[in-house]
């Protein structure tokens, strides 16, 4: 093809992703699963935990099924995360003589061991696919740290407009007053992981300075999954005559293989870098029926790479199943509503973190250790950060795996989540022998799960006082913790909320 | 005002006006000291109360920005009872831009989700209707304020609450565990940031400081529908009786008595009631209050 068709292409492909970045962001603002269902490893991953076929991730066959055609498309043109990487390498390499280097070549084999592991790994009952999985990472990263962060920084940026007096307060008032109506949150949000999360996005964003694309050559399971399927498409790249060996094609190349010399169909992005960057015209592209062996690249992978992938999946995969919880009959944390039996929830919830997204309060929370190594990530209900509204389902909405299984707004009310206890030696209704009724006040259930009755009893100052002494029916309550979120203790909540009594099955059988 | 002057202002003023009309012979009309009003269309009362208490031109000056503070606390629909009637904030914004006014702010420090009271009050759609600027609390704008209370003294209070020109008071009447009853006093928990809480030991007192170191110009409680039992969230019909009824005054302690009263409460039974009278903010005996009734 001639560069100036050649140009055509790379610019529809960069339309391409800028396009798909968008509808990416705009289906996550709008709490919308539909991105998830287009993503083979999700669905794969999510047959073998469960057995079972959730319907709407057949849609993932359809660019599996394009794949067969077009190659890796879908990493080059479509996946919002490897814009992103495309977006850093691309800074790294504009305009500087020094360009960045691809990754090794061995390095581009580590991805399907990764993948192996992953399969294996689930089919030992530990679906972990979510950690790596570009969609659930991006969609974790952006609800967990960048929303939050672009939150806070827009408040740095701008909070003098919250001023009234001084010439900074009358230029930024207007910016201030417009980003708080229309962009900020009315309350900043926080989320546990925030750090964490946030610093493997911008260690694999930066890795791009450095390797190009590293992320989706090395170690990206869904590019792997293409890769294995790429190397059977329809499609690929060549060099016709008129090529003078120069490699050029290759200076811009995601991995550095280029149509002329050691070109991989399971690497290639279909990014028409370098047909741009074929100074005679010479790159093409080659049709040959799928499948035929005549063309097809070596996976390069080896029994051995094979065979060790599964048995470190094996072994990886039966790790947290002989933890503690083995052995442990109580467990200290709640999850959201409309959550499945535990150990349905550990295969099917992929961590992407959207229900921590819709969450209007911040309850819902990536945890860390607390639900077993395995469950980083998975969201929690913490209501020292914040509560359940009562009139609010839409986390149970939100979860592409149905790990939080939807609810109507009838059903949420009623559903079970925990059960409050008081702590005695803190409340002030019986501690101190003082009037308190936070918890009573909030809570909202029509009935009141949380009463006060008067009782007589030595105060603080050593004399019989009445007080309106709290108390808990818990029958009534639904563990929405809006109780803990505002008891005016400092130190620590004198009411808790725990996985006393929750309506799901709390079992890892 | 310090309490001292205000017994003397309160004692010199009901001299003069029980001497004046005998001087003059005849009486004039006084103003009422507060309004009741009833009917069936909650703007149309509303309307005809502040006509009542002498027209919004009385507490609304040509280019004041005017403060609406309704109770917006908890994610709930009108007819539970738990939030302010936005007809009712319907009829005094469009009384205040009637007046003059040169803008009308409604705000409030929701207990719950500010994003979700707004709107599924209705408040936060009505707002946008007419224009209004609505806003949510400013962590950057809270200023410590000084109530110079015996309990509340010194707390972080929203500047918006403090800069505008006239704050026009607008709770809902309801049931509330800890406080009894919430109306007016209570509802300028709304203007308060921080922990607020800690404020529920003495809270009879420290409501009454609240209500009595900050100025309300003009109260005007939305008793349309009322929530009997398990305030102040609520969320059953069953506990909402519908009174279809409004009540103004400039008093806050009283506006709360004859709100109070309407419940079917002994004023004086109500600890932050109590607490008000022995502040010197009113009287609390809804008989002792002259009170204009009408029906719109």
């Amino acid at each position: 093809m001639t560069r100036a068709n050649a140009r055509v292409l790379r610019f529809c492909r960069v339309v391409s992703q800028i396009l798909f970045l968008a509808l990416f962001i705009i289906l996550l603002v709008s709490a919308s699963r539909m991105f998830f269902y287009f993503d083979p490893l999700l669905g794969l991953l999510n047959f073998l935990a469960t057995g079972e076929v959730m319907t709407l991730f057949l849609l993932s066959l359809i660019p599996l099924g394009l794949t067969l055609v077009f190659g890796r498309f879908f990493c080059g043109w479509v996946c919002p995360l490897g814009t992103l990487h495309q977006f850093f390498t691309w800074l790294g390499i504009r305009g500087k003589k020094k360009k960045i280097e691809p990754v090794p070549r061995k390095a581009l084999r580590v991805k399907y061991v990764v993948l192996i592991v992953l399969v294996v790994m689930t089919l030992m009952g530990t679906h972990l696919g979510g950690w790596l999985d570009p969609l659930s990472l991006l969609t974790r990263s952006t609800a967990v740290s960048l929303a939050p962060a672009g939150n806070h920084g827009l408040n740095q940026a701008l909070k003098a407009g919250a001023e009234d007096e001084g010439v900074a307060a009358k230029v930024v008032k207007p910016a201030y007053n417009l980003a708080r109506r229309h962009i900020m949150t009315a309350e900043q949000r926080g989320f546990a992981q925030s750090v964490m999360v946030g610093l493997i996005l911008i260690l694999i964003l930066g890795l791009n300075l450095w390797r190009r694309r590293f992320y989706c050559n090395t170690i990206c399971p869904l590019g792997a999954l293409y890769g294995l399927v790429a190397r059977f498409s329809f499609m690929r790249l060549k060099t016709r005559e008129g090529c003078k060996a120069c490699n050029l094609c290759a200076s811009h190349c995601t991995y550095a293989g280029g149509p002329f010399d050691d070109y991989r169909k399971a690497d290639c992005l279909v990014c028409f870098n370098c047909a741009v960057d074929c100074p005679h015209d010479s790159v093409a592209l080659d049709f040959t029926p799928p499948f035929s062996t005549a063309k097809r690249t070596p996976l390069d992978l080896g029994r051995r790479r094979v065979l060790g992938g599964v048995a470190a999946g094996l072994l990886a995969g039966a790790l947290p199943a002989v933890g503690p919880r083995a052995r442990q009959k109580t467990h200290g944390f709640i999850r959201p509503p409309g959550a499945v039996k535990e150990k349905d929830f550990l295969e099917k919830c992929v961590r992407c973190g959207q229900c921590m997204q819709v969450c209007p309060t911040n309850v819902i929370q990536p945890a860390a250790l607390e639900t077993g190594i395995d469950g980083l990530w998975t969201p929690v209900m913490r209501p020292d950060l914040g509560y359940c509204e009562y009139e609010c389902n839409r986390c149970t909405l939100a979860c592409p795996t149905l790990a939080l299984e939807p609810l109507e707004m009838d059903e949420k009310k009623e559903f079970k989540i925990g059960t409050a206890v008081i702590d005695r030696n803190r409340c002030y209704t019986y501690a101190d022998g003082y009037n308190c009724a936070v918890c009573e006040e909030h809570c909202p259930v029509p009935d009141k799960a949380i009463r006060f009755r008067e009782v007589e009893l030595w105060n603080f100052e050593g004399r019989l006082v009445k007080v309106k002494q709290i108390y808990v029916v818990p029958d009534l309550c639904v563990g929405c913790g809006i109780c803990q979120n505002v008891c005016p203790r400092s130190d620590a909540p004198a009411i808790l909320v725990t996985a006393e009594e929750e309506q799901r099955e709390f079992s890892y059988y | 005002m310090k309490r001292r002057d205000f017994f003397k202002t309160t004692l010199a003023a009901s001299t003069a006006l029980s001497i004046a009309p005998m001087l003059r012979g005849n009486t004039p009309a006084p103003a009422p000291a507060a309004v009741i009003g009833g009917g069936n269309d909650p703007h149309a009362v509303t309307l005809a109360v502040i006509a009542a208490m002498g027209g919004m031109k009385k507490f609304v000056s040509k280019g004041d920005v005017v403060m609406l503070k309704p109770n917006i606390g908890w994610n709930r629909r009108v007819e539970q009872a738990a939030c302010t009637n936005p007809e009712v904030l319907r009829a005094l914004a469009e009384s205040a831009l009637n007046a003059g006014a040169k803008k009308v702010i409604v705000m409030d420090r929701p207990c719950h989700k500010p994003e979700d009271t707004y709107l599924r009050s209705g408040i936060g759609p009505m707002a946008r209707e007419l224009g209004l600027e609505l806003r949510h609390t400013d962590d950057n704008r809270l200023v410590l304020h000084d109530f110079k209370g015996k309990y509340l003294e010194k707390w972080p209070v929203y500047r918006d609450f403090l800069e505008v020109d006239k704050f026009i008071n607008v709770p809902i009447l309801k049931h509330h565990g800890s406080a009894e009853l919430t109306i007016a006093m209570k509802n300028l928990y709304g203007i308060l940031g921080g922990r607020r809480g800690k404020l529920h030991r003495n809270m009879g007192g420290n409501i009454a400081d609240l209500a009595n170191g900050f100025t309300s110009h003009l109260v005007v409680v939305d008793a349309w529908r009322i929530l009997l039992r398990n305030g102040p969230v609520g969320g059953r019909l069953s506990d909402v009786a519908v009174k279809k009824t409004v009540i103004a005054s400039t008093n806050i302690l009283e506006a709360d008595v004859l709100a109070a009263d309407l419940f079917g409460r002994v004023p004086a039974e109500i600890p932050f009631i109590s607490a008000g009278k022995e502040l010197g903010m009113g009287r609390i005996d809804p008989a002792a209050i002259p009170v204009k009734r009408l029906t719109a």
